[in-house]
């Protein structure tokens, strides 16, 4: 240990040390000739005895010197030195490999950052890999395969699950909610989760300060409780809303206008139990009745499914155990939670369908659905980014190489050898990459959180912890050894494989094949820069063909506010009076053209509503389980305020209320679907609903197709129901509903206030949330218009490395053939015959480089196939295009320097040697 | 240059010399070499190639210290001392060295 430090003293004063020792020897020196003008010799010969007795002091010098350092290192830490100096010496050079290096490894380190939060990294719990979720069975050749996507469950079956401890070592139920904080008018949105007793036990999670709740505070469990609920904060809303202060505890919070006392903080790491969310407070389940009131989940006739359940494992078991085990006690739990009001055939369907449970990170939460794909595609596209960036670094050093030929001859000719100079070459290549690699470092960390926070929407918002961490460091070094493998080896060996003798030759004739390397690289960067561009077009195309989608109704000018009568006091049927009165005040706005409610809106990104339909009178035969259709519980005048045409029959009207004759409005897709298309006015429908079989519907009205929920699929069959005559069956949907304002001329966003001081004259106790439908239709392409930007902007900036480098290479070829060519333009060929022969050999290369570039993008094509929309992924079209325009690109990539090398008068051209 | 191979085949001989030179009294390099020739009747001559590499070496590892100081005939020449650690390595070295001598002329004295 000593030793390495004064190992390390010597490094930092070498330089001091070295003259000591120069001193020291030449002492020596002196004292051997002093003794032998002792001898009898005069100073002269003295002098030249005692030199050469004293022999060679460099090699004295050098030998004390490696006791301290290794020669190795010293020769390391040459190299170094030299290497920065020479890329010092081309700056202009080195920036362009730097930039373009840190482009790439800066792209790569980013979208890995995010695939690693979203994709890879674990829950920050105790032993996340023993957790499984409860999940959907994979149900093959069912129209929507849900499988691995967590369930939903109702209390009631939850509660069959706590009763039964022994299936697993812990087992946790959870909802994320929205919730507002305060009361009354003056409310705070917050993110919200209602947890198990067990929640914190099983999961493992300390609580900074204070406590985390348990069984011991639900009072129907243990008859201590009874006083105010608790409620658990994260480390990010203590800082927001205490300040991060001590006495937060025992502080009692309004949510939902329900009093919660603060009991603990969670740490800073722990964002909640699903990654990409997070949380402000979590609350227990036993409190919910206290919110909710009478449409409390754990009432008996609750048929809310909000709970997602979670299991640890034992020991032993493993998840497909674990779901056999629960599947043995299935029939119980089943018989025992069926729903009174489920008809037939959903009362079979629910006692077979069977519980499975899988592991963490293999189930399909709806992040990784939501953004796995995308996230891949983008990183499969920095990756080739960076695969062009390497080619062109690559050329450039080669070129170097070739012009340092006299240096390197030099070198091998005074002894050093070929590895002492691959060992150089290669300093120099790792030391741009430890420069690209900083700053791409750099780079990334600014890109990753631009990228997220564009990607996350208020509808689905992302949170994710983006700090850098041990894998993220490590992928980029690794990222940055393997462009270095890349780009630097090759050249190295190259270069270095020169004769001693080259140094004596002023013009060597080499037949050089290192054009057949660059050509080579030039080909493979031109071939990825096509399926780069070819994706891109691809995946620009579809979110253009999205934003051109025909909706269905006109999305401008119109404003959605979201009515939440869910805090307040307000008495559950005394709800769809109260909204029909706030409507009835706005449309009397000036400014407003229209008002309507609506229990959707039309780009809804949320669950959306489902309606089993039994039968159709006169349509055709539907199986057992009925049809499915889209459903809107909407006001009158709601296909007015939309713009939707309707195409025959009439609109709701007043007098379909309760107890007038069940009305129903359908659309194209609907009488198409279960009518093939006949005209429906005047049919009648029989719906599934929950408790008695209504009523059949008459169908008083047909309307024109509409886009519902995404607008990636094609419009759905939808049926709409009057609002006013279904309020008692769809209450519990009911606690929130859309009025839809249309303003009469300009910005929708202008009427806010005044719609909310409206509203407020009719009832103070609604929580309201504005948007404007333009708002909501961008924030549902939010994932293809990022999409679009990025592999846009990828695809330009391969466009351009693939342009430099053919640049480069054309340059360096048209310089070789300097004499030819001035020899032909003495002889007198044009300017342009010189061009166009540079240009044909410059065109095998690029045709060449876009044949294998179309054949590959044919076979990458299919990878994005589920991202695309309108678009076939062979679209020949975007093919075509893709290859002109590398064409094109190349074509004035290789022109400049052919005609620079035409301009040059040949004498100049001749004499140069 | 002078005859030192045979210094070569055990190797830590030299430092082992050194140190038992430098053992009396401080002295510089060239000193060190000097009195090594003396007492060895001119068998020993070490070169500077090997001898202030080993002088570096002890320095490295901490047996002995150098300072600058006055030569006699008033150069600047650094002189080494043993340190505490190094004199106690003396008597380390000097029993291996002894236990090694004793295991060679075993071997070569059996037949």
């Amino acid at each position: 240990m000593r030793q390495t430090l004064r190992r390390l003293w010597f490094v930092i004063r070498h330089r001091q040390l070295d003259d000591q020792l120069a001193e020291e020897l030449e002492f020596h020196r002196a004292m051997k000739q002093r003794d032998m003008e002792a001898g009898g010799l005069d100073t002269t010969d003295a002098a030249f005895a005692a030199r050469r007795a004293f022999g060679s002091g460099a090699l004295a010098h050098d030998q004390a010197r490696d006791a301290w350092v290794p020669r190795w290192l010293q020769g390391v830490a040459q190299d170094f030195r030299l290497a920065s100096r020479v890329l010092m010496s081309a700056r202009l050079v080195s920036a362009v490999a730097i930039l373009s290096l840190a482009l790439g490894i800066g792209a790569n380190t980013a979208i890995f950052s995010l695939v690693n939060s979203l994709l890879l990294r674990q829950l920050p719990v105790r032993d996340p890999g023993r957790l499984a979720l409860l999940v959907e069975p994979a149900r093959p050749g069912a129209a929507d395969n849900f499988g691995g996507v967590p369930s939903r469950l109702r209390y009631a079956v939850w509660d069959q699950i706590v009763r039964r401890p022994q299936l697993f070592d812990g087992a946790i139920a959870w909802s994320s909610t929205a919730f507002h904080l305060g009361a009354g008018t003056d409310t705070e949105p917050i993110d919200g989760v209602w947890a198990s007793d067990a929640f914190f036990d099983v999961l493992g999670v300390p609580p900074v300060i204070g406590r985390t709740f348990s069984a011991a505070d639900n009072p129907i469990l243990s008859d201590g409780g009874g006083g105010e609920p608790v409620a658990v904060i994260s480390y990010s809303f203590w800082q927001r809303h205490f300040g991060g202060a001590a006495d937060a505890l025992g502080r009692s919070i309004r949510v939902d206008a329900v009093p919660f006392t603060v009991v603990g903080v969670t740490p800073p790491e722990f964002f909640g139990p699903e990654i990409g969310r997070r949380f402000d407070v979590i609350v227990p389940l036993w409190a919910e009745p206290r919110v909710h009131g009478r449409e409390s989940w754990i009432a008996p006739t609750s048929l809310s499914s909000p709970l997602t359940v979670m299991a640890r494992l034992k020991t032993d078991q493993t998840a497909e155990s674990a779901s056999a085990a629960l599947r043995g006690v299935q029939p119980h739990i089943r018989s025992a939670t069926v729903p009174e009001s489920y008809p037939e055939p959903f009362r079979s369907q629910w006692l077979k369908d069977p519980l499975t449970l899988m592991s963490v990170s293999a189930a399909s939460t709806s992040i990784r659905r939501q953004y796995g794909r995308p996230l891949l595609t983008i990183m499969a596209v920095v990756a080739l980014v960076l695969l062009i960036a390497c080619g062109n670094v690559a050329n450039l050093l080669l070129a170097r190489a070739t012009a340092r030929r006299h240096e390197l001859s030099v070198r091998r000719a005074l002894g050093a050898s070929r590895w002492r100079l691959v060992r150089q070459l290669l300093a120099e290549s790792a030391l741009l990459a430890a420069v690209a690699s900083t700053l791409g470092l750099l780079v990334a960390s600014w890109a990753s959180r631009v990228l997220v926070r564009q990607l996350s929407t208020d509808a689905s918002p992302i949170f994710l912890d983006l700090s850098m961490n041990a894998r993220v460091v490590v992928f980029t070094v690794g990222v940055a050894v393997t462009t270095v493998l890349l780009f630097g080896v090759l050249p190295a060996f190259r270069a270095s494989g020169i004769a001693p003798s080259d140094a004596l030759k002023t013009h060597t004739a080499t037949t050089d094949t290192r054009a057949g390397v660059a050509n080579g690289l030039v080909v493979a960067q031109v071939a990825l820069s096509v399926v780069l561009v070819a994706t891109s077009v691809l995946l620009v195309r579809t979110f253009v063909s999205l934003t051109n989608r025909q909706l269905g109704f006109d999305p401008n000018r119109l404003l959605v506010v979201n009515l939440s009568a869910q805090p307040t006091a307000i008495d559950p049927n005394q709800r769809v009076t109260i909204y029909e009165r706030v409507r009835d005040a706005v449309a009397h706005l000036p400014g407003v053209a229209a008002a309507s409610l609506g229990s959707n809106t039309p780009i809804v990104t949320g669950p959306m509503l489902g309606q089993p339909i039994k039968a159709v009178s006169g349509g055709t035969p539907l199986p057992p389980r009925g049809g499915l259709s889209a459903l809107n519980l909407v006001s009158d005048g709601w296909f007015g305020t939309l713009t939707i045409p309707i195409i025959s029959g009439r609109d709701f009207s007043e007098r379909d209320r309760e107890r007038m004759p069940p009305v129903a409005i359908v659309n194209q897709a609907f009488a198409r679907r279960f009518l093939n298309g006949a005209n429906p006015v005047g049919h009648t429908a029989n719906l599934f609903l929950p408790g008695p079989p209504p009523p059949p519907v008459e169908i008083v009205g047909l309307v024109a197709d509409s886009v519902y929920g995404t607008l990636r699929s094609p419009e759905p069959a939808t049926i709409y129901l009057p609002l006013a005559q279904l309020s008692e069956v769809a209450s519990p949907f009911l606690a929130s509903v859309n009025l839809t304002v249309r303003a009469s001329r300009g910005s929708p966003a202008l009427l806010i206030t005044s719609v909310a001081a409206a509203i407020g004259g009719v009832s103070s106790g609604l929580t309201l949330t504005f948007h404007t439908l333009n708002d909501q239709l961008d924030a549902s392409l939010a994932q293809e218009r990022v999409l679009a930007m990025l592999s846009g902007f990828f695809g330009g900036v391969a466009l351009l490395l693939a342009a430099l480098g053919l640049y480069g290479v054309t340059a360096y070829a048209v310089a070789r053939r300097r004499m030819e060519i001035g020899i032909r333009m003495a002889l007198g060929a044009t300017a342009g015959i010189i061009v166009r022969t540079v240009l044909v050999r410059v065109a095998v290369l690029v045709g060449t480089g876009v044949a294998i570039g179309a054949l590959v993008s044919l076979w990458t094509s299919r990878f994005v196939a589920a991202l695309l929309y309108g678009l076939q992924p062979r679209d020949p079209a975007t093919l075509v295009g893709a290859a002109a325009v590398l064409a094109a690109v190349a074509a004035i990539a290789a022109w400049l320097p052919a005609w620079r090398a035409a301009r040059v008068d040949p004498a100049i051209a001749l004499r140069y040697e | 240059m002078g005859r030192d191979e045979s210094l070569e085949l055990l190797p830590g001989t030299l430092e082992l010399l050194i140190l038992k030179t430098l053992a009396g009294d401080a002295q510089h390099g060239y000193g060190i070499a000097q009195r090594l020739k003396m007492l060895s009747d001119e068998v020993l001559q070490v070169g500077e190639s090997s001898l202030y590499p080993a002088l570096q070496r002890l320095l490295l590892k901490g047996w002995v210290k150098a300072e600058w100081g006055a030569s006699e005939n008033n150069r600047r020449a650094r002189y080494y001392t043993l340190t505490a650690v190094g004199r106690k390595q003396l008597a380390v070295e000097r029993d291996e060295f002894d236990r090694l001598i004793l295991a060679i002329h075993k071997v070569l004295n059996t037949a």
